[in-house]
């Protein structure tokens, strides 16, 4: 299922373009991952995609139901937002809880099941030894480890997750993209991800998508569809 | 004291407002949107000013002008997202200025104003309580009811939009809200001192809270204690209410610094005793 279509997309800050002509598509049941320098606007594509920001020009279609009319259930993870205020009077246990809302609504109770849930989700990022502590004690790379508990606690079936591995040490990191192919691969999800660390993630993707400088014609985007063996291949 | 019929007004009014403008306080403190009580306060101050200009209810007019600034605050946040204190400084310039102009032109109304803008108890009427007990009714609704998405909201907006939340319009219900906490309890604790209810207790508890309900329940408890000794200071002591309540929560606020930093000390000594304590141990035990 085609998931997302950007046509010709321009959008910039100010008068500055930093997108140009972008068009992509994204298809369901894959793990993408996108790369490209500081500055290639990647957290900028994840924000047109998800409609966060609107294009100068072009169409973006990210598809948001399913045929049967159901929702589609998407969970972000923006950069930075490990950053968040350090004051924010939040357990780690009740900031992955909160992921469950979207699907409890205003009024229904957590059961025993949701309750499982985030603590699952707590467990696969290994942060379940820490609940009980206040979210704005914790390290750059545990935050980030509770941002994306809270994510996996909506059971989303769109992950995107931007540069999720920020302050994360290797073994985190390897976890972490263990953790997401499974995601993707047993559980039939769709996860795209910004990430500045290809060699390591490589062999997990199913697209890559890279925004890369050429000469003064503004940025470009390429797509390769690989699998580990043909990572690294021209588009 | 409150065998007075205006002290027992006061009281219900101070009660209502100490239950809600904190748990406001800490969605705006979250938000980093301090000033934009204070911003509102003076918004409707002009509203005020113009409803007596114009012969209407003051109090409804305040009231009304409090919210549409509140809603335009939020449209101009919008537009300076980089600088999110730019709309909040224009709107409290222009709420002022407008007040100044209209009771210039209206000069028998002055006195009237002082006990706007330092709070009075006897300036609460029956109109205002109604209004007071009407909005803390919307509080209730609006913060027990909405929990759930203003906890998502307040974490973080971007996500909560992506996840399917509806931000737009809880940030249209959420600055309306706002402007009708401020109008309704200007009349107690004054234009110049409205934001101190709403931020003193939230700052306390955000210094205090280990969690999220915690923090809501910390601000009521500092807000109410702080509106009721100061509207008891405020009667025995003859002096106004709003300043003698902020005053108090200001005391309340350097207490928790120095509880919170004493309680730090303890701690940091129990650790090294532990510290020496082991190694001691270890010494003796090679």
């Amino acid at each position: 299922m085609l998931l997302s279509s950007m046509r010709d997309v321009m959008f910039g800050y100010g008068d500055q373009a930093v997108v140009e002509n972008l068009s992509l598509d994204i298809h369901s049941g894959q793990f993408v991952g996108i790369s490209g320098p500081n500055g290639a606007a990647k957290s900028t594509l994840l924000k047109l995609m998800l409609g966060l920001i609107k294009p100068w020009s072009g169409s973006n279609v990210f598809k948001r139901v399913l045929e049967d009319g159901s929702r589609i259930s998407v969970g972000y993870v923006p950069q930075q937002v490990a950053s968040f205020n350090a004051g924010f009077p939040s357990k780690v246990i009740e900031l992955v809880r909160s992921g469950r809302y979207g699907r409890l609504g205003l009024f229904k109770r957590f059961t025993s099941a949701d309750h499982e849930i985030v603590e699952r989700s707590l467990k696969e990022v290994g942060m379940w030894e820490y609940r009980h502590r206040r979210i704005g004690e914790l390290s750059g790379g545990q935050k980030q480890r509770i941002c994306v508990a809270r994510a996996l606690a909506q059971e989303p079936q769109v992950l995107i997750l931007d540069e999720p591995t920020t302050g994360m040490d290797v073994a985190s990191r390897t976890d972490l993209y263990r953790l997401l192919n499974d995601y993707v691969k047993y559980k039939g999800n769709t996860v795209i991800m910004v990430t500045h660390s290809l060699d390591e993630i490589g062999p997990y993707l199913d697209q890559v998508v890279r925004l890369e400088r050429k000469g003064n014609e503004g940025w470009r985007c390429s797509v390769t569809n690989s699998c580990s063996a043909r990572f690294g291949q021209e588009a | 004291m409150l065998g007075y019929e205006f002290m027992q007004r006061a009281f219900w009014a101070g009660g209502l407002i100490g239950v809600i403008g904190p748990v406001l306080g800490v969605f705006l403190m979250l938000r980093r949107q301090v000033l934009m009580a204070d911003t509102l306060s003076h918004v409707s101050l002009a509203g005020v000013a113009l409803g007596s200009f114009l012969k209407l209810n003051p109090a409804l007019s305040g009231f009304a002008m409090a919210i549409v600034g509140a809603l335009v605050i939020e449209q101009l946040r919008r537009v300076y997202r980089t600088y999110t204190e730019v709309p909040v400084a224009i709107i409290m310039t222009s709420g002022l200025a407008l007040s100044v102009v209209l009771m210039s032109l209206n000069p028998n109304l002055s006195k009237s104003f002082s006990s706007y803008l330092f709070g009075s108890i006897v300036a609460v009427s029956d109109t205002q309580l109604r209004l007071i007990a009407v909005v803390a009714a919307v509080g209730i609704i609006f913060f027990v009811g909405l929990r759930r998405p203003l906890y998502n909201f307040a974490f973080d907006e971007e996500t909560a939009a992506v996840s399917g939340m509806r931000v737009s319009l809880l940030s249209f219900l959420f600055a309306v809200f706002t402007g009708m906490m401020v109008a309704a309890a200007m009349p107690v604790v004054g234009v110049l001192l409205v934001s101190a209810l709403i931020v003193l207790p939230a700052s306390i508890a955000l210094r205090m809270a280990t969690g999220f309900l915690a923090a809501m329940g910390i601000a009521v408890v500092v807000g109410l204690s702080g509106v009721f000794s100061g509207l008891a200071a405020s009667y025995y002591l003859n002096t106004p209410p709003g300043g003698t309540i902020a005053l108090i929560l200001l005391g309340f606020l350097i207490m928790a610094v120095i509880f919170q930093k004493l309680l730090r000390l303890q701690n940091r000594r129990l650790i090294q005793k532990i510290n020496r304590n082991r190694s001691h141990k270890n010494y003796e035990e090679i």
